[in-house]
C-alpha cells in the first residue's frame, strides 16, 4: 500500500474537516459545498482499495459531531453515497468529463436526499428548494478542481 | 460447515479485481443498520451525551483553529479602525452611560422601595438571577435547526436552560452544554416555545419558534383577541426559566382566516438573533433578595424600614413560600 495516498489521504479529510469547521454564516452556509463529502468521492474513485463504505461512514460520523446533530444521520447519508460511488466506480473509467460531473452531481444529490428524509422523519421540515445549492456548488469546486489539474480519472486522462 | 461457508465467501469474492473484503451491499447494510441504532439511541436514550461532551471538548481545539482566521480578520480591522470613528463611538457611549446611569439610580430607588413594599405587603421576595457574558463562536451547521455555539460552557457553570440575551432582548436558550462550550437553540427554531405576554395588557400566550423565515409564532390564540400591530411581546416569567420582562419579539402582522378559529399572529425577534456577537446567558431566576451593593444603603427609608421590620415580625413565616425555579 503506497503510504504517500494515505498520508495524502489523511491530510486531505484533515482539510476538509477543518474547512467544514470553518465559521461560515448566513448567505455562506447556504451555498456552503460539503467538502467532507467530496474528498469522500474523490478517494472512493481513485482508491477504492483505502477507502470504503466504512470510511463513509466514520467520516459521517465526525460531521454529525461538528453539526451538533443526532449522531448517525450524516453517517447514513454518507453510507448509502458511498455505495452507489463504489458500485459504480469501474464503470468511471469509460466516463467522460460531462459524464463524470454528473455523476458526481448525483452522488451530492442523493446524500441530500437521504438527509432531508432522515430529517423529515425526525420533525424537521423542508427549509425550501434552495436546499439544494450546495450541491451544485460542490459540482462547481468539482470542476475547478479538474480544471486546476487534479487528476479524478475517467477517459482521456492518464490513469 | 465452517469450511463449507469459508469456500462459499471465497467464491463470492473470487470474481473481484483485487480483494476487497465484504461485497459493498453488505457493508451498506451493516453500515445503515449501525446508523439507524445511533440514531434511535441518541435521539431517545440519551446514552451518548457524555460520550458527545468529551468528543466535543477534543474537537474545541480544532475549532479555535478553524476561527482564527476570521478573528485575526476581525482584530485587525478593529485596530486600523480609524482616530475620528474611535472619537464618536467614544462619545455617543458616553453620552449613553450618563443617560443610563441617571436611569439607573432611579431604578435603584425604585428597587428599594419595591423591596418595603413588598415586605410591606408581605409578598415573597422578588427573584433574582445571575448571568455570564458570552461570544457567539459560530453559527450551527445542521440547516434545518436554529442553533449557535457560544465560547462559554460547563466550567464556567452554564446549565442547560439558562436563557440567552442580547442587549435589545431573548435570543434563545442553553439546551446542550460542553465543557468549553455550549449549544444555543435560538427563539426562532421550530423546537423551542417560550411564555410570553404582551406589554400592553398583560395578556398571556405561548411563541413558538417559525424556523424558516427568522419570525416567531403566537398561535393558538382566537381570531377576535386584543392584539395589534406593534404590540411587544415580553417574556412572563411564570415559567421559571426566564426572567420576567425581558423583550422577545414585536408583533408584525396578524391574519384571521375564516377556515380556522385562530388568529395567525407573525412576530419579529426583539433581539439581534443572527446579527450580534456578544451575548448574556441569564441563569434560571431564584429566590433571594436584592442585594446589589447600591440597594444595600437605602436613601432616606430609615422609617419605613423600621415599620415594615415590625409588621415582617407581626407575621411571621407565613410569607415564606419558596418557589420552585426548575421548570424542568
Amino acid at each position: 500500500m503506497p503510504v504517500n495516498k494515505l498520508k495524502t489521504l489523511y491530510f486531505s479529510v484533515l482539510l476538509a474537516f477543518m474547512s467544514l469547521l470553518l465559521p461560515w454564516s448566513q448567505t455562506a452556509l447556504l451555498v456552503r459545498p460539503d467538502f467532507m463529502l467530496l474528498v469522500l468521492i474523490f478517494w472512493l474513485i481513485r482508491a477504492p482499495n483505502l477507502c470504503n463504505v466504512g470510511t463513509a461512514w466514520m467520516l459521517g460520523l465526525l460531521v454529525d459531531l461538528a453539526a451538533g446533530m443526532v449522531f448517525g444521520q450524516y453517517a447514513l447519508a454518507y453510507t448509502v453515497t458511498a455505495f452507489f460511488a463504489v458500485t459504480y466506480q469501474r464503470r468511471l473509467v469509460l466516463f467522460t468529463g460531462v459524464q463524470q460531473l454528473l455523476y458526481v452531481f448525483s452522488l451530492l444529490l442523493i446524500s441530500q436526499v437521504m438527509l432531508l428524509i432522515i430529517k423529515t422523519f425526525a420533525g424537521g421540515q423542508f427549509i425550501g428548494w434552495l436546499y439544494f445549492l450546495p450541491s451544485l456548488s460542490g459540482v462547481m469546486l468539482w470542476l475547478l478542481a479538474v480544471g486546476l489539474g487534479l487528476n479524478t480519472g475517467g477517459r482521456g486522462r492518464a490513469n | 460447515m465452517a469450511r463449507h461457508l469459508y469456500n462459499k465467501i471465497e467464491q463470492q469474492q473470487a470474481p473481484a479485481f483485487f480483494v476487497r473484503g465484504p461485497s459493498p451491499f453488505a457493508r451498506l447494510a451493516f453500515f445503515s443498520v449501525l446508523s439507524l441504532a445511533l440514531m434511535a439511541s441518541d435521539s431517545r436514550l440519551q446514552y451518548l451525551a457524555s460520550m458527545r461532551q468529551s468528543l466535543q471538548t477534543l474537537l474545541h481545539p480544532l475549532q479555535l483553529l478553524a476561527n482564527a482566521p476570521s478573528q485575526l480578520y476581525l482584530n485587525t480591522t478593529e485596530y486600523f479602525s480609524t482616530h475620528d470613528t474611535l472619537l464618536s463611538e467614544n462619545q455617543q457611549l458616553k453620552k449613553r452611560d450618563l443617560m443610563q446611569s441617571i436611569a439607573l439610580q432611579k431604578l435603584n430607588l425604585l428597587a428599594v422601595e419595591n423591596a418595603h413594599m413588598r415586605v410591606l405587603l408581605a409578598a415573597q421576595a422578588a427573584l433574582k438571577e445571575s448571568s455570564v457574558a458570552a461570544e457567539i463562536m459560530h453559527v450551527g451547521r445542521d440547516p434545518f435547526t436554529r442553533k449557535v455555539l457560544i465560547n462559554r460552557g460547563q466550567n464556567h457553570k452554564i446549565l442547560p436552560g439558562m436563557a440567552v440575551v442580547d442587549a435589545a432582548g431573548v435570543i434563545g436558550q442553553v439546551t446542550r452544554v460542553y465543557p468549553l462550550s455550549s449549544e444555543v437553540t435560538l427563539i426562532t427554531d421550530t423546537s423551542l416555545a417560550m411564555p410570553v405576554q404582551i406589554e400592553r395588557n398583560g395578556l398571556r400566550a405561548i411563541a413558538f419558534g417559525h424556523g424558516r423565515d427568522s419570525t416567531v409564532d403566537l398561535p393558538y390564540l382566537p381570531a377576535n383577541v386584543d392584539i395589534k400591530r406593534g404590540d411587544r411581546l415580553v417574556t412572563s416569567g411564570i415559567d421559571g426559566v426566564y426572567p420576567a420582562g425581558l423583550a422577545v419579539a414585536t408583533v408584525k402582522q396578524i391574519v384571521s382566516a375564516a377556515d380556522t378559529p385562530f388568529a395567525r399572529i407573525v412576530c419579529e425577534p426583539a433581539g439581534g438573533v443572527e446579527n450580534h456577537r456578544q451575548v448574556l446567558v441569564v441563569s434560571k431566576p431564584q429566590l433571594g433578595s436584592i442585594t446589589a451593593p447600591s440597594l444595600t444603603q437605602p436613601v432616606k427609608l430609615g422609617l419605613t424600614q423600621a415599620k415594615s421590620a415590625d409588621k415582617k415580625q407581626s407575621m411571621p413565616n407565613k410569607s415564606v413560600k419558596p418557589r420552585d425555579a426548575h421548570a424542568r
